[in-house]
């Protein structure tokens, strides 16, 4: 079981000063082989990501431990008449896994993100059916799994199938105290 | 589905409910898909200015013959692929295929289904079998498609019956996931995959 004091897990924006901590975890396939996202191979790619993407992003926060980055949440919201959806995505450096954190990363992003996002009535999440872990992470954050698309996407060079979940502005969140 | 006038019978059956299991007084053999010309501008301005065909639509219903030329004109290019629906060589409907291959091209293996048939010809299989005609000619066609999907408003129970006759299967319900008349619409998701119609690929 975990003994990490959930409590120390803070959403903030990311800063060029996080660059060594972002390549501890960027710079990681295991971390990385779920993620569209390339794996980070020097200080300069990571510098230049957090710079030109991460910075300038709609919505990404880094997960801090202590306020030392330890992985992301992002929220990519569509445009136009579709502005009422956006996609969230997260990932935790591969030490801390199985301590709670994307979870509690994931839950404490929701309500920041309808606060911030004016137009947002849904949030969706795509997983592969293979990330149990993940989709462990959604479910008990309080998103509904909707459903299996089947080869719906490109992934890394191959077409994969995706589990979608949601999370609508008008949804409960799970009452528990780990919101806190 | 029938449309029915409204009665001064409150329990009157609302027949768009009937699942009619036979089509009526319509030859199947008669129907075809071709392309859509400015010759079907007529036929076209019928299903495109019918109010129960628009309701389930993103657009309003068409108000003037410039929509319908612009339409057969212009539309074209934003497609795929595109078909009327013809009974007798008539246009009475029209098929398309959207790709996502511009919007993202993760999903360029994926194609997006829609159709629209003038109301009166409802309820007599005929989209049914249109959408089985356009997904073998779609992947017969574009060959790199592994996947067609439609998305079915939960309150559009007519395609939501087309689309498991044509044997698409139905993944999931995506809640809040459209925009229609300026609402968000929970939506199906259904879809076909080339494999599907031939397991060993």
């Amino acid at each position: 079981m975990s003994n990490l004091d959930l409590s120390k897990i803070s959403l903030r924006p990311f800063k060029l000063s996080d660059v060594d901590d972002f390549l501890l975890w960027a710079g990681d396939d295991q971390v990385t082989q779920n993620l569209r996202w390339k794996t980070c191979g020097s200080r300069e790619e990571a510098l230049a990501f957090i710079r030109d993407v991460c910075i300038p992003h709609p919505w990404r926060r880094s997960i801090c431990l202590d306020d030392r980055s330890i992985g992301f949440v992002s929220v990519y919201p569509w445009s136009g008449d579709d502005r009422c959806k956006a996609d969230i995505g997260y990932a935790v450096a591969a030490d801390y896994w199985g301590q709670g954190i994307a979870t509690k990363a994931v839950k404490m992003a929701v309500p920041q993100v309808f606060n911030d996002l004016s137009h947002l009535v849904r949030l969706q999440a795509f997983t592969s059916p293979e990330n149990k872990a993940s989709q462990r992470v959604l479910e008990k954050a309080g998103f509904l799994k909707e459903g299996l698309l089947r080869k719906y996407t490109y992934f890394k060079g191959n077409i994969k199938d995706s589990v979608v979940f949601s999370f609508l502005s008008t949804d409960e969140f799970p009452h528990d105290d780990s919101w806190k | 589905m029938e449309a029915t006038t409204a009665s001064s019978k409150p329990d009157a059956i609302d027949l768009s409910q009937l699942c009619l299991s036979e089509p009526v007084a319509v030859d199947l053999t008669q129907l075809s898909l071709r392309p859509l010309g400015l010759s079907d501008l007529d036929d076209l301005m019928v299903w495109t200015s019918d109010e129960k065909v628009a309701n389930f639509c993103s657009r309003e219903p068409y108000t003037s013959k410039d929509q319908g030329i612009d339409f057969i004109e212009n539309a074209a290019a934003s497609f795929l692929w595109r078909r009327a629906i013809c009974l007798k060589d008539r246009a009475i409907g029209c098929i398309t295929l959207s790709s996502y291959a511009d919007v993202d091209k993760a999903r360029e293996k994926s194609a997006e289904l829609g159709y629209v048939l003038g109301s009166n010809y409802w309820g007599k299989g005929i989209v049914t079998e249109a959408v089985k005609q356009a997904i073998k000619a779609a992947f017969i066609e574009f060959p790199y498609l592994d996947r067609v999907e439609a998305l079915v408003d939960v309150e559009n129970l007519g395609s939501q019956r087309v689309l498991e006759k044509a044997g698409f299967q139905r993944e999931g319900l995506l809640r809040k996931y459209l925009v229609r008349k300026g609402k968000s619409r929970d939506t199906f998701m259904f879809s076909v995959l080339l494999s599907d119609l031939h397991p060993q690929l």
